[in-house]
């Protein structure tokens, strides 16, 4: 396999939550998870070793200034090619791996994990459910509810979801879940 | 087993330029989109970004539809021996097909189909198994193989060759289809023979072979250049993905318009709304209404196409020269003997048509559900003139919600619909299946029909039911290949209980260490008229495996020998070994051939799968992928059948195959071809017609009857109509259907359950219900529900059919043949506004939750094949599933949104 860049999430200091406790999200078993949960500031978190990605932390938006259903697009983790992501207000309904007061702001890749499609601008208020897509290309739906797994269509894997965090009124990307499509590693020298 | 704690990667590794590449195709649906291995050695050194640094020459990050690498697109084999890193993605060179290298979830995802003990594939059967003492233990292939003949050898010689049945897939790659059946019906000939999707052997679509149409006629961008589609009981998009793609989306693109007839609003119907594009969202069962519906619009109007039907249909004399006239046992006589379906031609069938009440537009609106207006809109974008009088050119495509929900009447209704609209064997105007499971049928021999005991009104014998014939106490022993057979039929509880009283319950269980004691009870409890059951798979399966085998063989299948199959254009290819299959499996060809050699049968000393498929070829001659020719043209260049077909790759070749005069080799682009010329066909067969062992019939230019012209039949609601106002919704009851979906379609055998992602997705059975339905019975999306019946209705006696009506479903019941039983079935409920409300849909086969289970266990009563598709249940709130509240798994997001 490939080198991935590994570090001690301490020394990072950055990553609010592993990868894993972030895919468990708003439930309640996230408790049966927390042998290697890293919060830093708590009594768990200084000897604990546990593998994350060395991503950067990105200043996106200011909570207070976000609306409702207004996607904002940003690159992210760099600036180079298949990096376009959007960030979205989903209007109260409460998501995996949402952030604020609603956990309802969350932020995904814009290229369809398929065929590498554009996903701008197809983000969809449905009932309650949000979802981006059809993908021009071969269709594919995505839940943004829901990590942005498949909802119907052709993708080999959910759309890579931005981990953010939320500082007073600042939103920052702090790290990926999934690989973005075209590349082999999220994080390149491109 | 994969759970639905799926955690995505970010990183691949990318195959570098030494990585070894062989073409493949995917392993799932019909189209068989190419694929390409990439292979190389675990610690050799991955690619690089550069482009002068991998197997892909391009550099990354790629650009949109260029090669990409997601991380379940990887994995890690042994190959000879030796652990190596495979990367599959599909085959950018493709230019037929996946053109461009499109790709489906499914075949996306098909890297992690290989044996890896570190995935969900960890419990792939790797050794033979025998149950003794209760437990399936491990034992030598000589010592399950010996145990296996002498247990079947008796069990013909005492209780006849009907008491061995067989029951496999149809479609696991030509090699083994052929020694499966040249062992089953050649060599121990027993008429309790079926495929994994059927109760007996016999055509799944009846209107389509009494007309004349062969399933598979038309070439997949015959599909793109109608003006209308009409696509009925399928969404194409969902179950043939690539064939909607890369096919009839640019074909709507460039105007094509498309007509939906399917009760649920998935992605591609949403598409084709989207597009200007109609759905006609039928209840279950009615599709032969709404057709007649339509054709009597289309007749009333004169919009037919007379030029076609002079030519094309058979007239009054035509139709009764080779069938029709006396008793001979043709698949034909019966049914003309009643009269219900043959027509003198076209002035009869416009004649009868018109007689119908049911077709009338308001009636019908009302039997189907279907707005009335739609239907007529319907009627005039198939047939109506264009304003300069020139003709509309449509197609027409069928599939199993269509032809599985009212067998015979539905195929024949769209026979005819399409017959005076023009369709059939002509660019832009064609009929066909779009297709389910790949087509790797061979037969190595024939069904002995007049041993079935059945027999239908007429003389004519109806091939044997074999899930009768075991609940009847018949079967003694069951030979299972690559099925699941309960869950796959109809009424499935009532069936499991039987093969569990026949099996389970049986006092002679096998409790000694002594193979000639294990024997004899397995002969002991076959003579005391219970059953003993042996099974190929590549898992072990509940509970025909895990509750009901008495010997389990692990096969080798899709990487772990080289197959050969078509897809559903007749495009035949290789399917490349290019790793070792776990532990001690082997291919089913090779299961079949000890087997066969140990009860004493002569032809199974093959070396190879080669020699299997060039055994096979001559028995291809005349069918719709016959590839005899391609082996002598690959004899001729000195190569084997198998190495011609490699270099053939990923586009390979259409079949039925020829030589022409020039000793060129050459496929067949459509059957039914009507507008062949002189030209083509001196192009493809030479000069002087066909010469050498060419083969060349009806089929090529004409269609599958007696004289090369489509019969134009009946489709009588009425035939159909007493089981359907008999099993309609009562009380609190809704229709009840199932089937395929996107994510899991021809793929659930080793897909849902062990593909991380897709059981993330769909982590056990689900049901769609429309919102009105739910908010009546305080149903949210996240509830389990139980969906329960106490009317399935499952036949139970073979008879003697003497009088027309004796197999009419309401004759069946007065006079006692038909027993209801209770099934019960949970699910996760998806409350969704795109399924047509008043009914439920289900995954077709999830095999904790089985759906059909609810379905009735009543055949066609003139086909022998289930209406799948038909059933009702009642459903209830039991309780809330983790998926309410956790975000992890399932999506209740509609499939229609656009």
């Amino acid at each position: 396999m490939t080198t991935k860049h590994e570090e001690s999430a301490v020394a990072h200091g950055k990553c609010m939550l592993n990868r894993r406790q972030f895919l468990l999200g708003a439930t309640s078993a996230a408790a049966t998870t927390t042998t290697i949960t890293l919060f830093p500031g708590t009594a768990q978190a200084a000897p604990v070793k546990a593998r994350v990605i060395g991503y950067p932390r990105k200043f996106l938006a200011k909570l207070s200034e976000l609306k409702d259903h207004e996607p904002l697009a940003f690159n992210y983790p760099d600036d180079g090619k298949n990096t376009t992501c959007t960030l979205v207000k989903m209007g109260n309904v409460k998501a995996g791996g949402g952030i604020g007061p609603q956990r309802d702001i969350v932020a995904f890749s814009n290229l369809c994990t398929h065929q590498g499609g554009p996903l701008h601008g197809t983000y969809k208020v449905t009932g309650d459910q949000r979802t981006l897509g059809q993908c021009p290309f071969h269709l594919s739906v995505y839940d943004l509810r829901r990590h942005g797994i498949i909802v119907s269509g052709q993708a080999y894997q959910s759309l890579p979801q931005i981990m953010l965090e939320l500082e007073g009124d600042d939103i920052y990307a702090v790290g990926m879940m999934g690989l973005l499509f075209g590349r082999h590693e999220n994080l390149m020298n491109t | 087993m994969s759970t639905n704690y799926y955690l995505p990667e970010d990183s691949v590794p990318l195959p570098p330029k030494h990585a070894e590449v062989l073409t493949t195709c995917c392993d799932y649906c019909i189209v068989a989109c190419a694929y390409k291995v990439y292979r190389w050695p675990l610690g050799s050194g991955d690619g690089g970004p550069k482009a002068s640094e991998n197997a892909f020459g391009i550099d990354f990050p790629s650009n949109p539809l260029q090669d990409w690498v997601a991380p379940a697109q990887h994995n890690v084999v042994m190959h000879k021996s030796i652990p190596h890193n495979v990367v599959i993605t599909p085959n950018k060179d493709a230019t037929t097909v996946n053109t461009n290298g499109d790709s489906s979830i499914r075949g996306g995802l098909i890297a992690q189909k290989c044996y890896n003990p570190k995935t969900p594939t960890r419990d792939r059967l790797s050794t033979p198994l025998m149950r003794i003492y209760g437990i399936l233990q491990p034992v030598p292939w000589d010592f399950a193989l010996d145990v296996a003949a002498e247990v079947a050898k008796h069990v013909i010689a005492k209780h006849g060759a009907n008491a061995y049945s067989v029951k496999t897939y149809s479609y696991q790659f030509i090699e083994n289809t052929y020694a499966i059946t040249k062992y089953a019906l050649r060599h121990i000939n027993t008429a309790s023979f079926t495929f994994h999707d059927t109760p007996s052997d016999v055509t799944s679509t009846p209107g389509f072979r009494d007309a004349g149409f062969d399933n598979f006629g038309p070439s997949y961008d015959d599909w793109a250049s109608a003006d209308v589609l009409m696509c009925l009981g399928t969404d194409p998009y969902e179950t043939k993905t690539i064939l909607f793609t890369q096919h009839i989306m640019p074909g709507v693109y460039n105007g094509m318009k498309l007509i939906m007839v399917n009760p649920r609003e998935t992605a591609g119907v949403a598409f084709a709304k989207k597009m200007g594009g109609l759905h006609l969202d039928v209840y279950p069962g009615t599709d032969t209404v709404l057709l007649g519906a339509i054709a009597r619009i289309v007749l009333e109007n004169g919009w037919q196409d007379n030029e076609w039907l002079k030519k094309w249909v058979n007239n009054k004399w035509e139709s009764n020269s080779g069938f029709g006239q006396g008793t001979r046992n043709t698949p034909w006589q019966w049914r003309t003997t009643w009269g219900k379906f043959q027509t003198k031609g076209f002035e009869d069938y416009k004649e009868w048509l018109l007689s119908q009440p049911e077709y009338e537009l308001d009636k019908a609106a009302e039997l189907t559900g279907v707005d009335a207006a739609k239907i007529r809109t319907a009627a005039e974008w198939i047939a109506k003139p264009k304003a300069d009088g020139t003709r509309v050119k449509a197609s027409f495509g069928i599939e199993k919600g269509f032809y599985w929900s009212n067998n015979t009447g539905n195929t024949n209704a769209i026979s005819s619909l399409a017959t005076i609209c023009g369709a059939g064997g002509r660019p832009g105007q064609v009929v066909g299946r779009f297709g389910g499971h790949q087509r790797g049928g061979r037969r190595g021999g024939k069904l002995p029909r007049n041993k079935s005991p059945e027999k239908v009104p007429g003389r004519r014998r109806r091939a044997l039911d074999t899930d009768r014939w075991l609940v009847s106490g018949h079967t003694r022993m069951a030979h299972v290949i690559g099925t699941t057979w309960i869950q796959a039929m109809s009424g499935s509880q009532g069936l499991q209980q039987r093969f569990h009283e026949l099996v389970v319950t049986n006092p002679h269980q096998v409790r000694t260490y002594d193979k000639q004691e294990i024997i004899d009870t397995l002969k002991a409890r076959a003579d005391s008229g219970g059953m003993v059951v042996i099974n190929q798979d590549i898992y072990l399966r509940n509970p025909i495996g895990a509750q009901f085998s008495d010997i389990v063989f692990p096969a080798a299948t899709w990487g772990e020998e080289d197959f050969m199959r078509a897809n559903g254009e007749r495009r035949l290819r290789l399917y490349q070994k290019f790793y070792d299959a776990p532990g001690d499996a082997k291919p089913d060809w090779w299961i079949i051939a000890q087997l066969a050699k140990r009860m004493g049968f002569d032809g199974f000393d093959w070396k190879n799968s080669n020699d299997v498929a060039e055994e096979s070829s001559r028995f291809s001659r005349g069918g719709r992928k016959a590839y005899h020719m391609l082996k002598i043209y690959a004899h001729r260049q000195g190569r084997t059948l198998h190495e011609q077909l490699r270099l053939l790759g990923a586009d390979g070749i259409q079949g039925p195959t020829f030589i022409n005069e020039k000793g060129e080799l050459k496929g067949t682009k459509r059957l039914h071809d009507t507008t062949m010329t002189a030209e083509m066909i001196a192009e493809r067969y030479g000069d002087n017609g066909p010469g050498e062992a060419n083969m060349v019939n009806k089929k090529m230019t004409h269609f599958n009857t007696q004289t090369g012209k489509v019969n134009l039949q009946k489709h009588p609601w009425s035939l159909f109509s007493d089981f359907w106002t008999w099993l309609k919704p009562k009380d609190d009851e809704l229709w009840f259907s199932n089937g395929r979906i996107n994510e899991i379609w021809q793929s659930g055998f080793d897909d849902v359950e062990r593909r991380p992602y897709i059981t993330q997705r769909w982590p056990e059975n689900f049901v769609e219900v429309h919102p009105d339905d739910a908010k009546a019975r305080g149903i949210e999306s996240g509830d389990y529900v139980m969906m329960y019946s106490d009317r399935v209705a499952a036949q139970k006696d073979t008879i003697i059919g003497v009088h027309n009506d004796h197999f009419q479903f309401s004759e069946l019941m007065k006079r006692g043949h038909i027993e209801l039983s209770k099934a019960a079935v949970t699910a996760v409920a998806v409350v969704t506004p795109h399924i047509k409300k008043g009914m439920m849909y289900a995954n077709m086969l999830d095999t904790r939750q089985p759906s059909n289970a609810l379905s009735a266990r009543v055949v066609d009563h003139i086909s022998g094949n289930y209406n799948y598709k038909m059933g009702v249940a009642k459903v209830q709130k039991i309780g809330e599933s983790q998926y309410k509240k956790e975000f992890r798994s399932m999506s209740f997001a509609p499939r229609n949104i656009t």
